[in-house]
């Protein structure tokens, strides 16, 4: 840590030359929130690198025209954070940035992976229902019909929900389904079970607001950005078996791909999960 | 306990219910013509106060997602023209050919840099200098996707603005005889920071969805670092999985 100091000047200066201004402050947005989000760029990127200075509160104050109060508001949150420490005396610092713990869910290992990481994790069944398929469900999955077994679940990691799971498995097989088989298999299991097997899953993986429910459930704030993917699960053409949807917190879990090329056909590169 | 540490606060109440909403209409959760809660009841639901929702509302409907009939109460519209659904702009900006005749392109930066710290820690080997370029693509005139690449020095030599043009800089590294051969991807959500929103022309604090990316060659060498930012009701991801025949072993456990 003897090196900060000496790198304090330079570094400030960089933070300086990027058109911030908090004076733009959107419609709906806090002040403090877009100096947090400024800073917080500039710790990501590196601009200000691990154990480098921050500019002082007097600093940010003069230079971004904002009061007292929002500066340490927005230091309070990065502090929060874990992502700065203030030394009394001697200034602010951009802590070494920790590997965050992220669970990642590999995709090519999806029919085994899925089942392990979720079973293994501490689980509260709070669906098991027959109801209805969501307007926006059925128009994405014709197949699924309108009615479907619907199970839900919260998935939680060290005690911190990470996931909100809902299966809709369609009503003919949903009703040969009966709540324990789902305790002591996974989904997938328990469905290869009693239909063919299946043989493809097609992902569509989008960035959600959390709405009421999901806020509550991930205990996060309202609106909050999930990551949301749909599996749909299928055993062939118009066979849908089932859809998964997960709304994860992205500060608790990623999706991971990885891919590689295959045999190239035509012009068009053919890309193809790596399996491990 | 979580809450205070979560991204969403900093955008008022107003614009968490907003956001909420217009996705809920958006994504026909709440169907054309279909009548929307009534503001005592979205008041109990997200737990704010009434002139909260209200504001929320005034915005949706000068937006004309929703109308207000006195008496009755508020509905979304009828089926406007959708704007091309995430899944179709996905199907063009996927695609190598209709990628350059389909889309436009606005090149922000384009110059040489020192490797930022997050890319030397997780990569060591990318080199001490990288060329960065961010870059925002359109479709019809309507922002999607903001991607900021990092290339390593002795690669992005070989790169100019004018190479790439409207092109992805994977068809520009594939016509100097750079082709990768495998792919990393990372995918996450993340709150639209100022920046981003402009350039998307979105409202801070929407989800946006990220994706990032490493290329390789075949002999292992990085080619490329990508961070996509995009919104989400303009693209979303798709994968096909398909199941191998033999299950594969079981893997170690993973925490």
């Amino acid at each position: 840590m003897a090196s900060t100091t000496a790198r304090r000047t330079n570094k400030s200066k960089q933070v300086r030359g990027d058109g911030f201004r908090a004076r733009r402050a959107g419609r709906g947005v806090a002040r403090y929130y877009l100096l947090y989000e400024h800073l917080s760029g500039a710790l990501n990127d590196g601009t200000i690198p691990a154990g480098g200075a921050l500019p002082s509160e007097p600093e940010l104050v003069t230079r971004y025209k904002l009061s007292r109060t929002t500066v340490r508001r927005a230091l309070a949150r990065l502090e929060e954070e874990g992502r700065i420490v203030r030394r009394r005396g001697s200034g602010t610092f951009a802590r070494q940035n920790r590997k965050p713990a992220l669970l990642l869910l590999n995709l090519d290992d999806f029919f085994e992976d899925l089942p392990a990481l979720f079973t293994q994790s501490a689980k509260t069944l709070l669906r098991f229902e027959m109801g209805p398929v969501p307007t926006s469900l059925r128009e994405l999955q014709p197949h699924l019909g309108s009615r479907a077994l619907i199970l839900q679940r919260l998935h939680r990691h060290h005690g911190t929900p990470y996931a909100l799971t809902t299966a809709y498995i369609p009503e003919k097989l949903g009703k040969k389904i009966g709540k324990d088989a789902l305790t002591r298999s996974s989904i997938i299991t328990a469905l290869d079970q009693i239909a063919p097997r299946i043989s493809r899953t097609e992902y569509t993986t989008s960035a959600v607001a959390a709405d009421a429910v999901a806020a509550k459930r991930l205990d996060v704030a309202l609106g909050t950005p999930l990551l949301r993917t749909r599996a749909v699960l299928s055993a062939g053409r118009a066979q849908v078996h089932a859809v998964l949807e997960s709304l994860c917190r992205p500060d608790r879990f990623n999706v991971r791909v990885a891919l590689e090329r295959g045999s190239s056909r035509g012009s068009k590169p053919h890309w193809r999960l790596k399996r491990s | 306990m979580t809450r205070a540490t979560n991204a969403g606060i900093g955008v008022t109440r107003y614009l968490q219910v907003y956001t909420v909403l217009s996705q809920a209409l958006a994504e026909g959760d709440i169907a054309a013509g279909e009548a929307l809660p009534s503001e005592p009841s979205l008041v109990r639901q997200y737990g704010v106060s009434r002139t909260t929702v209200r504001r929320a509302l005034a915005r949706l409907a000068a937006e004309r997602c929703i109308v207000r009939r006195r008496g009755s109460g508020t509905f979304a519209r009828d089926k406007v023209v959708r704007p091309s659904s995430a899944r179709q702009i996905a199907s063009i900006i996927d695609n190598p050919r209709s990628v350059v005749t389909n889309t436009t392109v606005r090149l922000l930066e384009f110059k040489s840099m020192p490797v930022p710290d997050f890319l030397q820690r997780d990569w060591p080997d990318f080199g001490p200098t990288v060329l960065t370029i961010r870059r925002v693509r359109y479709v019809n005139q309507d922002p999607v996707v903001l991607v900021t690449s990092y290339v390593p020095e002795d690669v992005g030599r070989l790169l100019t603005p004018k190479r790439l043009g409207n092109g992805t800089i994977t068809a520009a590294l594939n016509q100097l005889g750079l082709h990768s051969a495998s792919l990393e991807q990372e995918a996450s959500a993340v709150a639209a920071d100022p920046l981003t929103a402009k350039h998307l022309a979105f409202s801070v604090g929407s989800p946006v969805l990220k994706l990032r990316c490493l290329e390789r060659d075949s002999r292992g060498r990085i080619l490329r670092y990508a961070n996509y930012l995009y919104r989400p009701d303009r693209y979303e991801l798709h994968t096909v999985v398909e199941r191998q025949r033999h299950p594969p072993r079981r893997y170690p456990s993973r925490t």
